[in-house]
């Protein structure tokens, strides 16, 4: 009997439709691994599966068991753990005192401080020395490194001897030594008998762990392969799906401008040596997985975050040393967290509109009347639609939000536009203007650098695309070699066939 | 890298003393305290400062496990007025006798303890935000305190506060309380809700995925900072002998001030009580020495204010090292 069968779970979050059709099974003493492009779902489908989302529709079994789980308490009484993505540590306890948590050894509601120690220690030493130095039971989790927190929290998954496993990117931060260890505790809950579910976005991995791979796209299960008889081909193929099969812009910028921006070893805290230029008229593409730096880059050359490298723009140094300096220097922002970067809700929409003006003018009295004449055409040309300047941004639907923030940047004549997922929740309608407007203004000459979470957006945006990994540039496709596929295999690390 | 190897099972876990900055602030103000009033290392004195600062010691205690889960609680002022004026008037009119007594200081503790409960059902369980939430709470008991005693008044027994000040043979009543709850406060650290406290403060996310009851620990946290909030109130009336209902105020305030400089976070996960208790300590040290400073009374607030500030800043700013 398989432990684990998940079937058709449809879930939404607000207006998102996050799973439709998905489902997947796990045989005991099986690896099964979960792959699929950023956002398809694998992470709410392990969140549901291990009671901390809730589902809308669909069926759940686990051993023997009907139904979902209320709460990740009872998922893990029934024996299913998880490896949290974004991980479940505590940073002001020890490292064994997290590996406990929930389950302490002790009488009497009293915790045993040595068994607890001991138990961190036995299962730490799993790791030996690959684990460096600092990773001690009684080292604060809040003095750790990003892969000596992984390791803590592969050991206290493994303290809970579960039936299930699920591990979201157990691997993202560890290094090869640390990745073979791991390979092998996996190997052994095998031979035990523990089902596992093992989340990667490195091929490699799943091809060398796993029993069978499961692929999704758009929130649904789309096939169940056995790893013994399938390629990463196929799996590349699978992900990337028939919508994504054609490109819609395949020509170049109309006529090749002259370099406006040149970023030069860009690095910090998540960036790692990006180089690249931005020519007049271009529409750049910034893609590959979520997070992988395509955000820092913007944020780095807006002066939003600190970095070493040099970047120049339409030949001068530009110094990042802050948004306002940037703003002065012909830059604009636009993000896709409007509430967290870009906008005051209850600010009237003219403030809103004003602001990056008001940063760059060097007038000591802003005239609101002649501020209104001169982004009058521009407000028309985005289509945006509102009742008066005075009405509060709130009055506001998302994507006439996210216009008055392009109108903003559009009043100071910016040189580069830096958009940071600018189509971030959104409707359709609203979508279909802001790019119609991103293709003319690059036909104006405006330099434009798009950082897009949504492949298919970039596809048919942008004239060239860098694929991000790590903090790096892997892969600057452009022209012919700019297809889905392309994109797919430079952002999953699957060499050319 | 071979020197980093993993440490042999028979190893001991950490010592680690979340209060030692703590100790130092008080025992600094304990040494300014001596040099101005050289009778403070007199057992008399001791125990009289210990007793007046008993109360604050209690809700300190408190408060602590509150701010440890994450949360805040604004009504401990407030219980204490609520349980104050209750539990006098309740012995007044059960007669005065041995079992009123009994009667009021069981009606106390229960009252704490409702009230707490109240706090962490509209906190924890309905998620409303803590600290507006125990702030009109606060000036519900409050009401409720008024109501019942419009006026400061009454009086105990001679039982209730002759028994206060009494003792076990030579030992005070209140230091052998002190004691205690220091006891038991330190025994608690050791027990499993206390440590599935430090996790829901520190991340409270994680916690829940770690599949700790996290809405019953939160209440759990309020309910013990009531209940304690009442043993200062029953302590109030032994030295009292008598209710106010605005009696309690103060304390709210007064008790985060001793939490913080016990070197608590106020974003939780991260503190303990023994801290908490040394900074209630200091805050009544910090008391005496503006009083024995022989500062002229409309200044001695502005004084107070500036060293607690200190303290703060100091504790605050070595503990950033």
């Amino acid at each position: 009997m398989s432990l684990l069968v998940a079937e058709n779970i449809r879930k939404a979050f607000g207006s998102t439709l996050a799973l439709d059709g998905a489902s997947l099974t796990v045989e005991p003493g099986e690896v099964h691994g979960l792959i699929g492009s950023n956002g398809c779902g694998k992470s709410t489908l392990c969140k549901i599966a291990a009671g901390s989302v809730g589902a809308d529709e669909g069926h759940l079994r686990f051993d023997g068991r009907e139904g979902f789980f209320g709460t990740p308490a009872a998922a893990a009484a029934a024996g299913i753990a998880v490896f949290y993505q974004e991980l479940s540590l505590i940073p002001d306890l020890d490292v064994a005192e997290n590996i406990a948590l929930g389950h302490e050894p002790g009488r009497r509601g009293m915790v045993d401080g040595g068994a607890i120690h001991r138990e961190g220690a036995r299962l730490l030493a799993r790791f030996g020395s690959s684990g460096g130095k600092g990773l001690t039971p009684g080292g604060l989790v809040r003095d750790l490194s990003a892969d000596q927190r992984q390791i803590a929290e592969i050991c206290k998954i493994l303290a809970r001897a579960p039936k299930l496993v699920i591990f979201d990117e157990a691997t993202s931060s560890l290094d090869g030594d640390q990745v073979q260890i791991f390979f092998e505790i996996v190997r052994e809950l095998r031979e035990a008998g523990t089902g596992i579910i093992f989340i990667s976005h490195r091929m490699d991995e799943l091809f060398a762990i796993c029993d069978r791979i499961t692929v999704m796209r758009d929130g649904r299960t789309e096939a169940t392969l056995p790893v013994a008889t399938t390629d990463r081909e196929a799996v590349l193929t699978l992900m990337v799906g028939s919508a994504l099969a054609t490109r819609h812009r395949d020509e170049a910028p109309p006529r090749p401008g002259a370099p406006v921006l040149e970023v030069a070893g860009l690095s910090n805290a998540v960036l790692r040596d990006v180089s690249f230029t931005l020519h007049e008229g271009e529409i750049l593409g910034l893609g590959g997985l979520h997070g992988q730096g395509q955000s820092a880059v913007l944020r780095a050359i807006f002066g939003a975050d600190p970095s070493s490298g040099s970047v120049r723009l339409g030949g001068m140094p530009h110094a990042r040393r802050s948004p306002a300096a940037a703003i002065r220097a012909g830059l604009g922002y636009v993000s896709g967290d409007r509430g967290i970067n870009g906008v005051f809700l209850d600010r009237p929409i003219l403030e809103n509109m004003a602001i990056a003006h008001l940063s760059k003018s060097r007038a000591a009295v802003f005239r609101p009347r002649a501020f209104v004449e001169r982004v009058a055409g521009i407000v028309a040309r985005l289509n945006l639609r509102f009742a008066g300047y005075d009405f509060p941004l709130r009055t506001l639907s998302g994507g006439n939000q996210q216009k008055v923030v392009i109108a903003r940047w559009l009043a100071t004549g910016p040189r580069v536009l830096l958009l940071d997922d600018p189509t971030k929740g959104i409707d359709v309608e609203a979508k279909a203007d802001l790019y119609a407007i991103i293709d003319e203004l690059a036909a104006e000459g405006v330099a434009i650098l798009l950082h897009s979470s949504e492949d298919e957006e970039l596809l048919s945006t942008a004239h060239r695309v860098l694929v991000f990994g790590s903090g790096r540039i892997r892969a600057d496709l452009a022209g012919e070699a700019l297809t889905p596929t392309a994109l797919y295999r430079a952002a999953y690390e699957v060499s050319a066939a | 890298m071979t020197e980093a190897a993993a440490p042999a099972p028979e190893s001991r876990p950490p010592l680690r003393i979340r209060w030692a900055l703590a100790f130092v602030v008080f025992a600094v103000f304990f040494a300014v305290n001596a040099w101005l009033q050289p009778s403070l290392l007199t057992t008399r004195v001791l125990t009289s400062n210990l007793t007046s600062f008993l109360p604050l010691v209690l809700v300190a205690i408190g408060q602590t496990y509150v701010v440890l889960a994450g949360d805040i609680d604004l009504t401990a002022g407030a219980i204490i007025a609520l349980v104050n004026v209750s539990v006098v008037t309740l012995i007044e009119q059960a007669g005065g006798s041995g079992g009123a007594i009994a009667l009021g200081l069981a009606a106390g503790i229960a009252l704490g303890i409702l009230c707490g409960l109240l706090n962490g059902l509209l906190v924890a369980v309905l998620r409303l935000q803590a600290i507006v939430t125990t702030f009109a709470t606060s000036i519900v008991f409050g009401g409720i305190a008024l109501w019942i005693l419009p006026q400061a008044g009454g009086s105990v027994p001679q039982a209730y506060w002759r028994g206060y000040a009494g003792g076990l043979g030579p030992v005070k009543l209140t230091v052998i309380l002190f004691l205690v709850a220091l006891g038991t406060a330190i025994l608690f650290s050791r027990m499993r809700w206390y440590r599935h406290l430090l996790a829901i403060g520190g991340n409270r996310l994680g916690a829940f995925q770690s599949g700790l009851a996290v809405t019953r620990q939160r209440v759990i946290s309020y309910v013990l900072c009531g209940l304690f909030a009442a043993l200062a109130a029953l302590c109030l009336v032994g030295e009292t002998a008598s209710a106010d209902p605005l009696l309690g105020p103060s304390f709210t305030l007064t008790s985060i001030s001793a939490v913080v400089l016990g070197g608590t976070a106020l974003a939780g996960g991260r503190g303990g009580v023994i801290g908490s208790i040394l900074g209630a300590l200091t805050l009544g040290l910090i008391n005496n020495i503006v009083f024995f400073a022989k500062l002229p009374y409309v200044t001695q607030d502005l004084v107070k204010g500036l060293i607690i500030l200190a303290a703060l800043a100091g504790g605050i700013l070595g503990a950033r090292r």
